[in-house]
């Protein structure tokens, strides 16, 4: 198992070096989004609107946080089942998604979908949240703050670790 | 001729509720701690042994800096074990929501509920959420038995294990092979969705809804309390999901169950029902006494 350290943005060359398997420790902005963010982020851009998350900057993380306690960066954090948000991903992908990070396995059109537009799929181990929120450097509320938990997030972090499982 | 009563005030059940809460949201329990201490000694695949370490070192963590062990803090599960002889001042529910609430705000946990579970699509229902409001529906089975004492085995249930549970009717002259198969597959096809390493509670007999609570039953006892006649079942269906080598995180090695737990119940002659559930390895439980 090679561990390397990479920033986001991730370059298409920096893409098409990635090995399954692979442990990387990320620096880089993530968007926290889940089932309900996911339903609103791809009605809007069914509707013509641009993406309000920046799909091509950071990592859209699978996640919805706990919340922050009083003297705390943020409260925890850790991803939530993929699959569930199987059905938006190819439209996400298609639309300049690259770096996804999140737990469990794909369907055959996400993966096929991920390959073809030179993304990856990055999983975090479950049921970490203390140790993963100590790489939060900081946290903001960046979208639809009434979704509680299912609201956007934007985390800034350094050596998230996470392992490359579909490229 | 009147028998004495035992009186369990709301306060005391609360505080010692809100208490129990307080050491599993940042806590896994002890035996299940010990079981992924084993699984990292057994461990040869140099990732899922990463990510053992992490899991074993994330609860040292937790603890100390009363953290959640896992941002989806769960559903309060509940089996309660009511004696007769205890009068109670309000309705256990009562109590017990009243505590969860308490105890989610105290220890900043998620609030995890979508009050409506089509998510507001229909005009006639609203799916209000907010970031730290205590809504908590819990979900409680409640027993009567004999005596004075009250037990509350309690869980805090996450979402992605949950999802994995599965449920089949089986023909009552299916073969115990076949059961096997289904609950091997179960845990295999769920791949890392669950968290594994994952513990397996099975319910078997009953009718459709005692099958599905025998196995979350399940998932609260020791080997003591499910007695001799399914344990060498119980080794088999774990050596059987272990061999198929989904792993932890279904991303390597050859931990991907921890333990299986089965209960069973008498059924008609008709049915052979089969329930699955599973629970992560943050396996938040403990038992209350009072």
């Amino acid at each position: 198992m090679k561990v390397r350290k990479l920033s986001l943005p991730f370059s298409s060359e920096m893409i098409s070096s990635l090995i399954q398997g692979d442990k990387i420790l990320l620096d880089g902005t993530l968007y926290t989004s889940r089932d309900l963010a996911h339903t609103r982020l791809v009605e809007l851009m069914r509707a013509g609107q641009p993406s309000p998350i920046p799909l091509d900057e950071g990592a859209l993380f699978y996640c919805g946080p706990s919340p922050v306690p009083p003297g705390k960066v943020c409260g925890a954090i850790g991803p939530t089942t993929s699959a569930r948000m199987d059905r938006f991903t190819p439209f996400l992908l298609e639309h300049g998604l690259k770096v996804i990070i999140g737990k469990g396995d794909r369907s055959p059109e996400v993966c096929d979908a991920i390959r073809k537009h030179g993304a990856v799929y990055l999983v975090a181990t479950g049921g970490i949240s203390a140790l993963l929120s100590r790489c939060v450097v900081s946290r903001e509320t960046f979208l639809w703050p009434k979704l509680g938990a299912e609201a956007v997030y934007r985390y800034v972090v350094q050596d998230f670790p996470c392992y490359v499982a579909i490229v | 001729m009147k028998t004495a009563q035992r009186l369990l005030s709301d306060a005391l059940i609360q505080e010692k509720v809100i208490e129990a809460i307080g050491k599993i949201f940042c806590d896994r329990e002890p035996h299940a701690q010990e079981l992924l201490t084993k699984a990292l000694n057994s461990e040869t695949d140099e990732l899922a042994r990463d990510i053992l370490d992490d899991i074993i070192d994330n609860a040292a963590l937790a603890r100390e800096e009363r953290l959640p062990l896992c941002q989806d803090t769960g559903l309060l599960v509940v089996f309660a074990r009511l004696g007769v002889d205890v009068r109670l001042e309000i309705c256990l529910r009562d109590t017990l929501e009243q505590a969860a609430a308490i105890a989610w705000q105290k220890y900043y946990m998620r609030d995890s509920i979508a009050p409506d579970p089509l998510r507001g699509q229909l005009d006639e229902c609203e799916d209000i959420r907010s970031e730290s409001d205590a809504r908590l529906p819990i979900v409680l089975h409640l027993e009567q038995v004999p005596g004075d004492g009250l037990s509350l085995d309690l869980a805090l249930k996450g979402g992605g294990a949950e999802n994995m549970s599965a449920l089949r009717m089986f023909n009552p002259s299916a073969k115990v092979e076949e059961i096997v198969e289904f609950v091997v597959d179960t845990v295999v096809n769920a791949g890392g969705r669950p968290c594994p390493p994952v513990i397996v509670g099975v319910g078997i007999g009953g009718d459709f809804e005692l099958s599905a609570i025998l196995a979350k039953r399940a998932l609260f006892t020791d080997s003591d309390e499910r007695g001799t006649c399914y344990r060498e079942l119980e080794k088999d269906i774990l050596r059987r999901i272990n061999e198929r080598g989904r792993g932890v995180m279904g991303l390597a090695g050859r931990n991907t169950a921890l333990e299986v737990r089965i209960l069973t119940a008498p059924c008609h002659i008709a049915s052979l029902p089969v329930a699955v559930n599973l629970d992560c390895h943050a396996h938040r439980h403990i038992r209350v006494e009072i």
